[in-house]
Formats: C-alpha cells, sequence, structure tokens
C-alpha cells in the first residue's frame, strides 16, 4: 500500500524548535507508534506528515514520493485526531463518507465502501444516528472509518484511545490491531502510554524532547534501552555504576562481560529492570540488603531495598517481605544491560 | 411554587410583549378614541381602508425598501462579520482590545452624531440621498453587533474539526462550505437577524443620510405619527412590525437552546 520515510525534520513554532534531525521510516504495511511524554513534539510530527505543519528542513516521502509542497488534501495520509471531531450535523454514514465525497463520488458508488468499512469497524446498523447519539467508543471508531474508507497509504494515528476508559481503550487497541492485520495499512501511530506503543506496534520509536532516542522492536527498546533516559521511561529505576576492565563490566554488585566495550577505566552505567533482580531471605545469594520500604500492587509487590549505597527497586510477586527485614539480593549478569559511555 | 413561578413569567411576557401590540390593535380599528375612555367610541376600518386604500402604494414601496436596505444590509454585515469574527475569536494578536473599544464606539456614542457626522462626508462622497449610503450607514450600526456575535462563536469554535476536513481530502472553499458555515449556522442566523432587525428599525440615520429620497418604512410612520393620525399611524406600525415578528419566528428555534456551536 504504502511506506512513509522522514528524513531529518526539523519543526519550529516561531523561533523555538519542537523536532528537530527527526529520521523515521514506515515500510510498507507496518505499525510503529511514536513514543513519548506529552509536549515531545509526538503530535507536531504527525501533523507535519499530514501537511497541517510545515517543517523548516527536511524530507517527507511518501510512496517514494516526496510531498512537503502538496497541501493536506492532496496528500495520501489521513490523519486521525484525539478527539473524534465528527461533524455534528451529519449523521454516521455521511461522517464516514465525507472524505469519498470530498473526491467527488457520490450515490451508489460509495455506498458500498461505507458498508464495508462500517463492518470492518462493527459499526453497521448505526449508520443513521446522530452524531450525539454516539457512545465515546463508538465515536472514535466512526471517527476511525472516516479515515480508513479512503485507503490511503499512510494512515495516522494522534492517541485514538486516550479519550477511552480502560476497558474500552483495550477493546479499541484490539480492534485497530485486527484491522492493521487485515488491511495492512501503513500506520503512525502516536501515544504516551508505553504499555500501548509495546503492544499494539511492530515497532517503536521514542521520542524524548523533540528528539529521536531510539528505534526498534518493542522488545529492543523493553530490554535493550540504547541509554538511561530510554530505560527510565520504560519504568528502569535501577542504574549502578561500574567500570570496564579487560572487556569485563565491574561494579559492587557484579561482573558482566562486556566484549563489545572498549576502552579501560572508564566510569559506566548500567542498568537492570526491577522484575530482574532475584530477592530472597535466606542466604541463597551473596548481596545483602535492607528492605525500606514495600508497596503491594496486586500480583507484584514493588520492594525499595538499600544495599551499601545504592537503592533498589524490586519487583517480585511474593508477597512475604516487611519492612526493615534484612535480605539477600542477586542481578543475573546476563539482565544487566550496560550504556556506552555517554 | 413552580406554578406560581410560571404565573409571574407570562404575565411579565404578556406586559411587555402583547399588551403594546392589544393598544395597536385597538387604536387600528378605531375612527373615534378620546381621553378618558377606555375604549374607543367609535370602531371603524378607516385606518386600514388607508393603508390598503389611499396611501397603499405609497406603504407598499415603503416597504419594499425597507426590505431590501435590510436585506442588503444584513447580508454585507454577515459577509464582514463572519471572517472578523473568525480572527478575533480564533488568533490571539495585538490590539485586539483596541479594536472591541472601537467597534463598540458607534453603539455608544448617539446615532444622531453618527449619523450628522458621517452626513458631510457622505455629501462629498456623493453617497448622501443614495441606497448605497443609507446601507453604509446603517451598516455602522449593524457590524458591531454582528462581529460581536460571530466573535463569541468562534471563540467556541475548534478549528481540529478543519483540519480533520483537510486532512480528509477537503480544499479549502469546501472546508468553508462543508464545515466552517454548517458549524456556524445558527450564529450567523443570530447575527443576521441582529442586523435586519436594527437596520428594519433606523429612523434617524435613514432620514438624515436618506434625505428623503430614500423612504423606508420608519420614514413614512413618523410622518404619520406627526400628522397626529393615531389609528394610521397605529395601522401602519403593525404592518411595519409584520416582518419582524416573521423573521424572528422563522430562526426562532436559532435562538433558543440550540447550542451557537453546535456542538455539545
Amino acid at each position: 500500500m504504502g511506506d512513509l520515510i522522514l528524513i531529518n525534520l526539523d519543526i519550529r513554532y516561531g523561533r523555538e524548535p519542537i523536532v528537530q534531525d527527526f529520521n523515521l521510516e514506515v515500510r510498507d504495511g507496518e505499525m510503529v507508534s511514536l513514543l513519548g511524554p506529552s509536549g515531545a513534539g509526538k503530535t507536531t510530527v504527525l501533523k507535519a506528515v499530514a501537511g497541517l505543519i510545515h517543517p523548516q528542513k527536511g524530507d517527507i516521502i511518501i510512496d517514494g514520493q516526496p510531498v512537503q509542497d502538496l497541501p493536506p488534501e492532496k496528500r495520501n495520509a489521513v490523519m486521525v485526531f484525539q478527539k473524534p471531531l465528527l461533524f455534528p450535523f451529519m449523521d454516521v454514514e455521511q461522517n464516514i463518507g465525507f472524505g469519498l465525497r470530498m473526491k467527488g463520488w457520490y450515490g451508489l458508488k460509495i455506498r458500498k465502501q461505507i458498508e464495508e468499512i462500517m463492518e470492518l469497524t462493527q459499526l453497521t446498523g448505526l449508520g443513521k444516528r446522530k452524531v450525539h447519539e454516539l457512545s465515546g467508543g463508538q465515536q472514535q471508531r466512526v471517527s476511525l472509518a472516516r479515515a480508513l474508507v479512503l485507503k490511503p497509504s499512510v494512515l495516522l494515528l494522534d492517541e485514538p484511545l486516550s479519550n477511552l476508559d480502560a476497558n474500552l481503550r483495550q477493546r479499541m487497541r484490539e480492534l485497530i490491531q485486527d484491522i492493521q492485520a487485515e488491511t495492512h495499512i501503513t500506520t503512525l501511530f502516536v501515544t504516551h502510554d508505553q504499555t500501548e506503543a509495546l503492544m499494539i506496534s511492530h515497532r517503536v520509536s521514542l521520542l524524548l524532547n523533540g528528539r529521536l532516542r531510539q528505534v526498534g522492536t518493542p522488545q529492543d527498546l523493553f530490554y535493550r534501552p540504547s541509554d538511561p533516559e530510554v530505560a527510565r521511561f520504560f519504568g528502569g529505576c535501577n542504574f549502578i555504576q561500574g567500570k570496564v576492565k579487560d572487556g569485563v563490566f565491574q561494579s559492587d554488585f557484579g561482573h558482566v562481560p562486556a566484549p563489545e566495550i572498549n576502552g579501560n577505566g572508564h566510569l559506566l552505567t548500567a542498568t537492570i529492570r526491577p522484575e530482574d533482580i532475584l530477592i530472597s531471605s535466606d542466604s541463597t545469594f551473596e548481596v545483602e540488603a535492607e528492605i525500606e520500604k514495600t508497596n503491594f500492587e496486586g500480583s507484584t509487590t514493588r520492594i525499595w531495598v538499600k544495599c551499601q549505597n545504592t537503592r533498589f527497586v524490586i519487583l517480585t510477586s511474593e508477597s512475604k517481605f516487611f519492612c526493615g527485614q534484612s535480605v539477600r539480593i542477586h542481578l543475573p549478569s546476563e539482565k544487566i544491560r550496560i550504556f556506552p559511555s555517554e | 411554587m413552580r406554578s406560581s413561578h410560571g404565573t409571574i413569567a407570562s404575565a411579565a411576557v404578556i406586559t411587555a410583549v402583547v399588551l403594546p401590540f392589544v393598544g395597536l390593535m385597538l387604536w387600528s380599528f378605531s375612527n373615534r378614541w378620546f381621553y378618558p375612555d377606555l375604549w374607543p367610541q367609535q370602531w371603524g376600518l378607516r385606518a386600514w381602508d388607508y393603508v390598503f386604500g389611499t396611501a397603499g402604494s405609497q406603504i407598499l414601496t415603503a416597504l419594499i425598501q425597507s426590505l431590501l436596505v435590510a436585506s442588503v444590509t444584513a447580508v454585507i454585515s454577515v459577509i464582514i462579520g463572519v471572517p472578523a469574527g473568525r480572527v478575533l475569536g480564533l488568533y490571539e494578536f495585538r490590539g485586539k482590545n483596541l479594536i472591541s473599544v472601537v467597534l463598540i464606539l458607534p453603539v455608544i456614542v448617539p446615532p444622531l452624531c453618527v449619523a450628522m457626522g458621517l452626513h458631510l462626508w457622505f455629501i462629498k462622497m456623493g453617497l448622501a440621498g443614495t441606497f448605497l449610503g443609507v446601507v453604509l450607514v446603517h451598516l455602522t450600526f449593524c457590524l458591531p453587533y454582528s462581529v460581536f456575535v460571530m466573535w463569541g462563536v468562534f471563540s467556541n469554535y475548534n478549528p481540529d474539526y478543519e483540519d480533520q476536513a483537510r486532512s480528509l481530502g477537503a480544499s479549502s472553499s469546501k472546508i468553508i462550505l462543508r464545515i466552517m458555515l454548517p458549524m456556524t449556522f445558527p450564529g450567523i442566523v443570530v447575527a443576521g437577524l441582529f442586523s435586519f432587525l436594527l437596520s428594519w428599525s433606523q429612523y434617524l440615520s435613514t432620514l438624515i443620510i436618506g434625505g428623503g429620497r430614500i423612504t423606508t418604512l420608519p420614514i413614512i410612520l413618523f410622518a404619520l405619527m406627526g400628522s397626529g393620525d393615531r389609528p394610521v399611524a397605529a395601522a401602519v406600525s403593525l404592518v411595519f412590525v409584520v416582518p419582524a415578528f416573521f423573521a424572528l419566528l422563522f430562526s426562532a428555534r436559532y435562538l433558543g437552546g440550540r447550542s451557537i456551536t453546535g456542538v455539545r
């Protein structure tokens, strides 16, 4: 259907840079999420692709064709906004058919396409409803259908789930996944919710402060963050310092072979995910620690421990630990991720 | 409690709206009605006979003239009011407060001053005594209202709808026709109606700028009032009220509970 390539995008509002040096490729049929905290410039990138904002610099290529000079209505990319933004003076069918009518198509020709798309988005039978008679989830589905019916090369979704409650969000997420799998529509999906990004997309790109920090599979970003900030965004909170000597990362909590890192004696940072640290009340492990705080979270318990001068956060499925307890912990060396020097 | 509130409300409505009409009706169907009687001494159709017969063509011409002036004024007022209101409602820029002061000036300054002041210039420009001149002077009173109404409408207007439409393939002209105008239509009706009614009831400015050549209904009405023929003045007043009344009825649904932007 189509692919999207963004090269060296530079976007400013006035003098303030919003997005800088942005490079991203979304391949044909791929669903890539653009993840980042609010204010990182995610929507700005989306609007630039849609043509609603003009980047100061850089190229936007859709289907191999540069589109910077094309107005939004001529670009084969459709954006779905965070709010459903359904036109209140039209019914559901008219809303969905809006884009087709803008192409100058009327009557039977568009009727069938509208019906197909309504079936795909589970809206069958609601065609004559007024917009304000729909629930939030239905409105969002109409908004999605209105874009899908145009069969764009690239679909741009701007946090379409953020206005829905938790249950509905899950169902809508699955629906978007199913539709994407069925139609193979190239999709750029903006979200601030890391779980959502990891669940829904083939690849995730993380945008922090207007710069793209890492692009990769969900597993890549989660287990192999490229720097401490990326790790922190995905809930990483355990950072340890150590030195590299002869291809081994040495710290107070264990030694990790690091053959790919050059240079001796550099002070480096490493991280380990809270759920990867093992904790035990008997003397199975070698490192001693003291529990400072525990927080029962249902299926897991979050434990803050102090160990020498470092604090660790541990997620464990056991709930038997208590405050002030002396425990022993172990940091499996294969779970420690060392960052190349910053 | 509720019913007593209802009674007070309907009493207020009747006193303010219906009672004056009762007086007018009575006057228009009387031939003789002198103080201190509460009821006309002699009923008759003399006034209506005059309105539809003797002065029929004169009043019809004035009616058409009034309709033309008011319609043209309302249309121009909306055509200017919509883009002006859009800019004021959607964008932040310096001098916005100054604009609102300037806009409200013709409303604060007595119409007599505005009309007299403009008269001199209009004579120089050859606009005095012309249809265009009268429309222009009416616009000085109507524009503030339509700009303010549209300003309010666009303050509640979400331009994301236009971006969404554009992304769905709508060109600029289609966005204006298919999105912006329908979304703001109730507001446009209000602005147009305001302007129409304001222009419809202008007397002083029409008299000064029109210089007797543009005879709208109020001009004739005031002439009849001055002549002291109460029944005829009452009948012409009723004719004067009818179009405005219909315009109001026609658009009443837009003035009421329906939200101006049309969005929940």
